[in-house]
């Protein structure tokens, strides 16, 4: 799947029109992982989102002395996005579970910058934004977490 | 291109639920496979409503014995 279709499919970009798809891809860098490889890490600043492009990654918390594996994203699924909205550091480790496993990393100083510079497309995702941690939280709430 | 954005969970089972896009409604009785899991869905929910191409639900699924 090429960039712009998986952006597409990715509910963060959702409402984008194509020139804006465009911009967004301009951003991205691809990043290939092996099972077991750290996408982020619970505690570490964040950087980057990271969009996921092929294979599935695992969600793990800490908290006191046990880590616990909270929720599985597959493809379409983005992490990283609490320390894009609030700055502060990754709220969880989030590894591969699978060889490969290819995530598109966009920077978030960079895509605040397109963001600030494009009304439409920050309104979007921001939008999208907040759609996609109310969807993650519903998750929680119906796993028990 | 519609796409259904699945919020899944394994009934009776220690693994973490997940969430997944699929390019069609999970049906009852449909196989769910994420990485090398197999899950059989028991139970469909709309979660909140469609907006533009996205669908979102929810489904609980239990884990196939790939024994039998």
């Amino acid at each position: 799947m090429d960039i712009k279709a998986l952006l597409q499919r990715t509910e963060l970009f959702c409402g984008l029109e194509d020139a804006d798809l465009e911009e967004v891809a301009a951003l991205c860098t691809e990043r290939v992982f092996k099972r077991g490889d750290v996408l982020t890490r619970q505690g570490a600043p964040g950087a980057a989102l990271f969009i996921i492009a092929e294979g599935l990654v695992e969600v793990l918390v800490r908290s006191q002395a046990a880590q616990q594996a909270v929720v599985n994203l597959g493809v379409g699924q983005i992490i990283g996005e609490m320390s894009f909205v609030d700055r502060g550091f990754h709220s969880a480790t989030v590894q591969a579970l699978q060889t490969p496993t290819v995530a598109y990393a966009i920077q978030h100083d960079d895509f605040r910058a397109l963001c600030e510079e494009n009304n439409r497309i920050g309104y979007r995702v921001l939008l999208n934004l907040a759609a996609d941690l109310s969807f993650k939280l519903r998750q929680r709430h119906w796993s028990g977490g | 291109m519609a796409v259904w954005k699945v919020s899944y969970v394994v009934k009776g089972s220690d693994k973490p639920g997940g969430i997944v896009n699929l390019d069609h409604e999970p049906e009852l009785g449909e196989t769910l496979r994420v990485g090398g899991d197999q899950f059989e869905v028991l139970e469909v929910l709309e979660l909140i409503p469609p907006r533009g191409e996205f669908h979102y639900v929810h489904a609980t699924c239990q884990e196939i014995d790939r024994q039998t």
